[in-house]
């Protein structure tokens, strides 16, 4: 309870600097206003909108408006659909969840078996095509990724949907687009992980003993491996996210990541500033969950 | 050992991927789309960006303007030849300041209400008056709108405005039910927009789709779709995916590298037609400059092969031009339309005559993604100045960095833009090259020009008016503040069960979309 | 710290624990070169293209800036409708893409290193700091981390380039404001541990100052694990430029990297299949060696887990 608690408190002078850092970066030199006005605009028009925006105010009182605004939850209104920003942060979330969720269990189920051989056939051609494929994985850009599976599964074979959302089978290319780059660091951080733990001594001691390869694995480096397991996946939050604001694109997929580089692109900061904070507090909370989960897993940890 | 020959595995079986999705290519049948038929009553379009917002006065949004004018009417309709009705039934000019409207009798709005001049007066006053609004700088100039009875108004402008008519054909100018909004609030009415169309909302959602279904009260002819969505597919290869699959019936905006793709497949095909945007280079004549001298100016227009960029880049769709009010637009002056000039010899000549027979080093800024091929375009335009002793330094800036340039004026010696016209009218397209707007930018000043373009502002006598805009257009086609190159074509993908005529205006009107 | 990547920091710090003997290092590292042949393998491809890098204005056998309208969309040599003075192909413009590839190995080694030694020299200076001399500091740098970490890196860079503009000092500046957190974080770990050791709390003892201390006993400490991390990072930055370029944030033209070809040739990927697949397969040769080296250096510098 007190480590939670300890925690928990930790989190606010991060939510704090990250505050400062996101309207550092969307304010300091961002004027939304030529983006706003067409190219026919004239000078006046421009000046009255940035008057209306606020935009002439010094910058340390816009700061302490925008804190102010934060701490009440109101991330100001965006422009581009002139309606509360968290709201359209927050509507789009679950989109953006269910992807990220379906990737996460092709990672999963991709980088677990994998993680597992490689590491138990070690320096073997199988090791090798796995680690090998990794790094193509990691190495391919989502979007190529993405374009090829479209080009290949839906116009030439056509079993997937190419875009868009609607049933079970439109989740099928974005998730593996996604999940290939998130299975690759897996695999990789699984089979070292697996690698320490099947070095260790008492998978030693219990080889020695005699007991079969295929038990000992299960039995005790399974098992083990699990607890770093969690955290991995936990890690992986941000990138993630991350990807979500590509492979969104690619495949016109309604979520989070593509309101997000929409707003970027048309300056449509109470957005940019309300999805980034959101962004940030649900990577800080998986990893709180990953730390419980991991003091579960393994009462044997013990913090300082 | 072992791990190189893995690895040489692995690169096969990714360039086989790679082989299989891209050689079948050339076999011309992708895909599983068949066409169109007489019983699919629902019709499904891809565009390249989602819709913006239902409040129709605060986006300046082409591609938005496209969906909605299925749902919303306009007092008048641009037609072939002039004006044609559409609320209004009809309309006279009284004074240089007042025009008479009669609306249409037993229109009513989606939720029932009947439609009034009522409802004429909320709307433009709205944006006439409220100067947060995005369009309300091309409504300001209307002063009031006078209600005479529940279908007669009059609208009164604060100097005489010959170009009314075209405000009030456009963007901005849907009609919205004052009751519904004023009892409900602007909330509601965002939420579930209520007009006079051919098509009612159903559904919005966000970067996803719009979805609008037939309106079976409507005044004119009855709706030919049950329901048509707009689908928002940002990545042009996506979008393509999905007509060759079927899973569109339209896709705007086709990437020219895709067009023999979708020739190629037995079920679809390309449809394009001009647009209302000219790709242009902005040239200072600021002193200093080496673009002040006329020479060298003569000297680029001539250097450029306005043809060739279209016919590598763009397949040979567009149109060379040397003006940038192109047919269809009042005052546009047709002489100059279709025509380009490309001398490299002469070129070589100008710039010797103006002293720079050694060599010339000028500046141009671009915008990269912006147009259909502006940066490849700006490529391959370097590459021809360069043929004639130009050393064109390119700048490519990002859209957001160009507009930020743009507002403040600071490019250097050139740039490269697309103005479109939404007004359909002269002055929009030759406001930037009075010397007041001009000064910072191009300081382009030339008091015949000037005067022309005042004169032409407000002059209710329209064959007069649209002359001055053609002598005005003759005289910036030789002094050259701005350098034309051509006009864009807009290029849809179509199911060819479709009958589908692109329109000058960008617009989407899903009832002139008919099966074969 | 322990918010985040537990795991991380647990391999960090075994990584650390490197020994000073110089000699013993030499020998290792020739040794473990010589019986690794992946190891081999990485050193030869990353020498093979920082040399390109280097020599590029030589080698390319056309001007990579030089459209040729009548040759667009050319063929590899080996396809049908190749032409020889295009071993690779032209893109759409008619550009040769060897050439482009050449010398688009400037930009994009350019950018991966860069970035990493200006992430390294942040991470490293404020790691010490805040390992070292703890208390305030190391609370406010350490809850900036947090908070770097809480906010995916292509975020982070979509929005400071959308902001100031994409050039290539902006990118490497973004890149390597953004990844130095995982430098800080590790060479904190690592001084907090040498801190401790009695060599260190002895020099103290007698008056030796900070300097002194760092540099002599804690820098060469840590130099060997941040030697691969910092390599394999290139390997990281390379494909997060061109992630940035698909989102038109990346390498402007007339500059050429691999990442922009790539997303610039994805709008050809079904008809013309050469334009974006050889920078994707020289991105990947080049990942591929840096992680082998990256790889070969740990099992060097860290007797752990060590690859036979």
């Amino acid at each position: 309870m007190k480590f939670l608690i300890k925690n928990i408190l930790r989190i606010i002078p991060v939510l704090f600097i990250i505050s400062l850092i996101v309207f550092l970066l969307v304010r300091v030199t961002g004027d939304p206003v030529s983006l706003m006005l067409p190219e026919t605009a004239t000078d006046a028009e421009r000046a009255q909108l940035r008057e209306s925006l606020g935009l002439n105010d010094p910058l340390y009182i816009q700061y302490f408006t925008y804190l102010g605004d934060l701490i009440t939850g109101d991330f100001g209104e965006s422009f581009r659909y002139n309606q509360p920003a968290l709201g359209l942060v927050l509507e789009r979330l679950p989109a953006s969840f269910g992807l990220a969720f379906a990737s996460m269990l092709v990672a999963t189920l991709i980088s677990i078996p994998l993680g597992i051989l490689s590491a138990i056939k070690r320096n073997s051609f199988i090791d090798l095509f796995i680690t090998g494929g990794a790094v193509l994985g990691k190495a391919m850009p989502n979007f190529w990724l993405g374009i090829m599976l479209i080009l290949l599964f839906s116009v030439q074979l056509n079993i997937f949907p190419v875009s868009g959302t609607g049933s079970l089978m439109h989740f099928v290319l974005p998730a593996i687009t996604l999940g290939t780059a998130i299975a690759a660091e897996m695999t990789r951080l699984i089979r070292s992980s697996m690698l320490e733990i099947l070095g260790q001594e008492y998978i030693r001691t219990a080889r020695s003993k005699g007991l079969l390869e295929a038990v000992v694995v299960n039995k005790h480096g399974f098992r083990n491996a699990l607890i770093p397991v969690v955290t991995i996946m936990a890690l992986q939050t941000a990138t993630l996210i991350g990807g979500t604001l590509i492979t969104e694109t690619v495949f016109s997929w309604p979520g989070m990541g593509q309101l997000l580089i929409q707003a970027v692109n048309l300056r449509d900061m109470a957005v940019v500033q309300a999805a980034t904070f959101i962004i940030a507090l649900l990577v800080i909370i998986s990893n709180l969950l990953a730390d419980l989960a991991y003091r579960y897993l393994d009462p044997r940890i013990k913090y300082d | 050992m072992k791990k190189l020959l893995t690895f040489g595995l692995l690169f096969v079986l990714v360039f086989s991927l790679v082989a299989c999705s891209s050689n079948s290519s050339t076999s011309g049948d992708e895909g599983s789309v068949e066409k169109k038929t007489e019983d699919d009553k629902e019709l499904v379009i891809a565009t390249g960006a989602d819709m913006v917002t239902f409040d129709i006065h605060d986006h300046n949004t082409t591609s938005t303007e496209a969906i909605h004018v299925n749902m919303f009417n306009y007092l008048v309709k641009r037609g072939e030849d002039g004006f044609d009705p559409d609320l209004a039934e009809s309309w006279e000019n009284v004074d240089d300041n007042t025009w008479k409207f009669k609306l249409r009798e037993g229109v009513k709005f989606h939720n029932g209400e009947e439609l009034t001049a009522d409802d004429v007066k909320f709307t433009l006053e709205r944006v006439a008056n409220d100067n947060k609004l995005l369009e309300h700088g091309n409504y300001s100039q209307i002063k009031e709108v006078k209600v005479i009875n529940d279908l007669e108004f009059e609208i009164i402008t604060h100097q005489p405005e010959p170009a009314l008519l075209n405000r009030l054909s456009r963007l901005g100018s849907g009609i919205l039910p004052s009751k519904y909004i004023e009892e409900e609030g602007w909330d509601k009415f965002l939420e579930n927009p209520v007009g006079t169309g051919p098509y009612k909302f159903v559904e919005w959602k966000k970067d996803d789709r719009v979805v609008i279904e037939a309106n079976s009260d409507y005044f004119g002819e009855a709706p030919k779709w049950n329901k048509v969505t707009f689908r928002a597919i940002p990545e042009d290869s996506t979008r393509v995916s999905e007509l060759l699959t079927g899973g569109v019936d339209i896709a705007t905006n086709l990437p020219p590298s895709d067009w023999e793709r979708v020739k190629d497949n037995e079920a679809t095909e390309v449809a394009q037609g001009p647009t209302q945007r000219v790709m242009m280079l902005v040239l200072r004549q600021t002193e200093g400059h080496a673009t002040s001298d006329p020479k060298v100016r003569e000297a680029i227009d001539l250097a450029i092969d306005k043809q060739a960029i279209l016919d590598s880049l763009m397949e040979g769709s567009g149109t060379v031009t040397r003006t940038r009010v192109t047919p269809g637009n009042t005052g546009a002056n047709e002489d100059l339309y279709g025509k380009t000039l490309y001398d490299p010899e002469k070129a070589k000549q100008l710039l010797k005559e103006a002293g720079y027979g050694d060599g010339l080093e000028l500046k141009l800024s671009a915008p990269n993604g912006r147009y259909l091929k502006d940066k490849e375009s700006a490529e391959l335009i370097q590459a021809m100045l360069g043929e004639v002793g130009i050393d064109l330094k390119l700048e490519f800036l990002e859209w957001s960095s160009f507009a930020d340039k743009y507002a403040s004026k600071s490019f250097d010696d050139m740039f490269l833009i697309g103005y479109g016209n939404s007004m359909f009218d002269a002055a929009l397209a030759l406001d930037r090259l009075s010397s007041k707007q001009a000064e910072g930018e191009t300081d382009y000043n030339n008091p015949e020009v000037d005067k022309l373009l005042e004169e032409a502002m407000s002059n209710m006598n329209a064959e007069e008016r649209a002359k001055q805009y053609q002598k005005a257009q003759e005289i910036i086609a030789e002094e050259r503040p701005q350098i034309y190159l051509y006009q864009l074509d807009a290029v849809y993908g179509v199911n060819k069960g479709l009958n589908f005529e692109p329109r000058l205006d960008e617009m989407l009107y899903v009832d002139d979309i008919t099966v074969k | 710290m322990r918010m985040f990547s537990r795991i991380e920091v647990k391999k960090e710090l075994t990584l650390e624990e490197t020994k000073t003997d110089k000699k013993a290092y030499s020998l290792k590292w020739l040794k473990v070169l010589l019986n690794s042949k992946t190891g081999t393998l990485g050193l030869i491809i990353v020498v093979f293209m920082v040399l390109m890098a280097i020599l590029a204005n030589v080698i390319a056998p056309h001007d990579p800036a030089q459209t040729d309208v009548v040759n667009r969309l050319v063929p590899p040599v080996w396809a049908e409708g190749g032409n020889p003075d295009y071993i690779l192909g032209t893109d759409n413009l008619g550009r040769d893409i060897l050439s482009r590839i050449i010398v688009g190995s400037r930009v994009s080694l350019l950018v991966g290193i860069s970035a990493v030694f200006l992430a390294g020299a942040i991470g490293l200076v404020l790691g010490l700091i805040s390992g070292y001399y703890g208390g305030f500091f190391d609370r406010v740098i350490m809850r900036t981390v947090d908070a770097f970490l809480a906010i995916p890196n292509i975020l982070f860079m979509l929005i400071v380039l959308a902001v100031i503009g994409p050039s290539l000092m902006t990118l490497i500046f973004v890149l390597g404001a953004t990844t130095w957190v995982m430098y800080a974080r590790m060479v904190r770990g690592e001084t907090l541990s040498i801190k401790e050791r009695d060599y260190v709390r002895s020099a103290r003892a007698v008056g030796a100052k900070d300097i002194r201390i760092i540099s002599r006993y804690i820098l060469p400490n840590i130099i060997s694990s941040f030697i691969v991390i910092a390599t394999l990072n290139v390997a990281t930055t390379i494909i997060l430029e061109s992630s940035l370029s698909f989102l038109g944030l990346g390498i402007q033209p007339p500059d050429v990297s691999w990442g922009l070809m790539l997303s610039d040739g994805r709008e050809y990927l079904a008809t013309s299949w050469w334009v974006a697949t050889f920078p994707g397969v020289a991105i990947t040769i080049t990942v591929l060696g840096i992680i082998f080296l990256g790889d070969w250096l740990r099992d060097v510098l860290d007797p752990k887990t060590k690859t036979n």
